[in-house]
């Protein structure tokens, strides 16, 4: 047995690097007869809302060329029924729980925070900037820079836990983005979430997707991940948590040694909920074969 | 409890232009599944890679079945399947058709093309319970027609040309039975969406309850992607999107539109 465990600093130690992205894996519960939840490092939870949210119409997700589009519009029960359902089933894993936070103004993010502030068992916020999906809010926060200062700055004034910034791609200069979520002392970053995709329908001639533009995810966006945290790596020092298209465990590898410290599956876990057994394996593998005593080593060594 | 797991292919018979159905050994599925239910089949491809969902049409010993049609890429390729292939495959899925403890219901199936698989599921489980359903099959002509051999259920065939049973959509010849029918209805629908739009047009008596299996796009099976929604009016969703994979796909009719 390798040690996997990765330090991501400020007390968050993990097992292993990989993580389940947010809006991918449900609350954990939908899975658990299918994959063992606790062989994660942790799991990021579906973006929470202070109150419920019943999401975009459908149709919601189309299959793309190596990936999909998705527009689910931050579907979620809500922070009450959050508490009240999930809750207990979150608190007994023995994995790391990540809560992915959204909303539509810096106060709905304060009060959700301070909710979930007293509950022992969570151990870092991501919140979620990033989401091309929404009217208000969602990626409003993460493309102009003055704003996401003013957001990252209250919400680190505001809480003492693990703090995560999700970065959007959709912006001009994501190095710039991941700055000023360093500047505001925030504990890392996650990045990316999807990016803007569309798809049309020719026999209808209609969009494939209810909003006509979703967001677009899985293997076929996994070159511009790697190429924004090759970016972002250069010009801070937080972890990087890396997403995008990773689906199995030489992906993970390339992520870290670009620079990520850990890294979240998404759409695999759609067409491959046991990816994270194949994924562990390999990288067992891939220390033994190297000869690797920590994990660790091998982060941002691509760019040295 | 759902399972990922392999199943091996003992049969995949041509029935039908363009209608296969194969037998998969896979005994954690078999033992387990209801009418109804459904799984999801893994192909091991890079670019289209959502596994896609099938009724399961019911169950031989180890076995269950599968009816399907060759409408793309991933079906032409089960159309190919031998003997001894072995497949992935994520199961059972979803919610199930129910039977009542009122032993005056009578059990009406409806089905468009090989919307007739989880009915003929449904089918097996009522002729285990001395229930004789009636059932009927509908297409556009003959050839399409996917032919079960059925000797235990009330086998009522339609065809939109006349080709083969009675001339029509199964749908009108469903509303001429429907006048004659005194007793309180089960009836349990699947086909596609122009015949479930259809029923929403017809007006039922009372004490007739539709059941409609639904299909969406869908990316998981397993509740954590939302993609497959379907909007609700009533019922317990009230109103808010039900999740075809996990809170159907069978709903009551009067829950769910259609005109999206």
């Amino acid at each position: 047995m390798n040690d996997l465990s990765i330090d991501l600093g400020k007390g968050l130690k993990i097992a292993n690097p990989v993580f389940t992205a947010s809006g991918t894996f449900g609350y954990g519960d939908e899975a658990s007869e299918v994959v063992d939840v606790n062989r994660f490092g942790g799991i990021v939870t579906k973006s929470l809302s202070l109150e419920p949210r019943i999401g975009n119409p459908p149709p919601r997700i189309v299959e793309t060329p190596s990936g999909m589009i998705n527009s689910i519009g931050l579907a979620n029960i809500g922070l009450e029924a959050f508490l009240r359902e999930k809750a207990p089933y979150l608190s007994q894993l023995s994995c790391k729980v990540i809560i992915n936070i959204a909303a539509r103004t810096e106060e709905e993010f304060c009060d959700v925070i301070k909710a979930l502030d007293n509950e022992k068992w969570i151990s870092a916020y991501e919140i979620n900037v990033s989401c091309p999906n929404v009217k208000e809010g969602g990626i409003a926060f993460g493309t102009d820079p003055d704003v996401l200062r003013h957001l990252t700055q209250k919400l680190r004034d505001k809480t003492d836990r693990y703090l995560i910034v999700k970065l959007s791609p959709n912006v001009t200069n994501i190095a710039q983005m991941a700055e000023i979520v360093q500047e505001c002392n925030a504990d890392a970053v996650s990045m990316i979430n999807t990016l803007y995709g569309a798809a049309i329908d020719i026999h209808t001639r209609k969009p494939k997707i209810n909003t006509v533009i979703g967001g677009l995810s899985g293997p076929a966006i996994k070159p511009v991940a790697l190429a924004h945290i090759i970016k972002a790596r250069k010009v801070i020092d937080i972890p990087i948590i890396g997403i995008g298209g990773i689906s199995n465990g030489e992906d993970v590898i390339e992520f870290m040694l670009a620079g990520a410290s850990a890294v979240q599956l998404g759409t695999v876990n759609f067409y491959n909920p046991c990816a994270i057994y194949e994924i562990l394996n390999f990288i067992e593998q891939y220390m033994t074969q190297y000869n690797l005593t920590s994990l660790q080593e091998i982060i941002g060594q691509a760019l040295v | 409890m759902k399972c990922v797991t392999i199943g091996i292919v003992q049969s995949n018979q041509k029935i039908a232009d363009q209608i296969f159905l194969a037998t998969i050994e896979v005994l954690e599925i078999a033992r387990q599944c209801l009418p109804g239910q459904f799984v999801n089949i893994y192909f091991p491809d890079s670019v289209k890679l959502f596994p896609r969902p099938f009724s399961i049409a019911g169950v031989s010993g180890k076995s269950i079945l599968i009816l399907y049609k060759v409408i793309g890429s991933q079906t032409t390729l089960m159309s190919r399947w031998q003997m001894g292939h072995q497949i992935k495959l994520l199961g059972p899925l979803g919610n199930s058709f129910t039977i009542s403890e009122d032993k005056s219901i009578e059990y009406i199936l409806l089905a468009g093309g090989v919307g007739a698989a989880p009915l003929m599921f449904f089918r097996d489980e009522l002729v285990k319970r001395n229930i004789k359903p009636h059932f009927f099959i509908g297409a556009k002509t003959k050839s399409e027609l996917p032919i079960i051999e059925d000797d235990k259920s009330d086998l009522i065939l339609t065809t939109d040309d006349g080709s083969k049973g009675f001339k029509g959509t199964v749908i009108e010849h469903f509303e001429d039975f429907l006048k004659n029918i005194r007793h309180p209805v089960s009836l349990n629908v699947c086909g596609p969406d122009s015949m479930m739009s259809a029923l929403k047009n017809i007006s039922f008596p009372d004490n007739v309850t539709i059941n409609v299996s639904l299909e969406k796009t869908m990316a998981c099976g397993l509740g954590l992607c939302q993609g497959c929604v379907v909007k609700t009016t009533s019922g317990k969703y009230n109103g808010h999107y039900a999740l075809v994979c996990k809170d159907g796909p069978v709903f009551n009719l009067n829950d769910v539109e259609f005109d999206e």
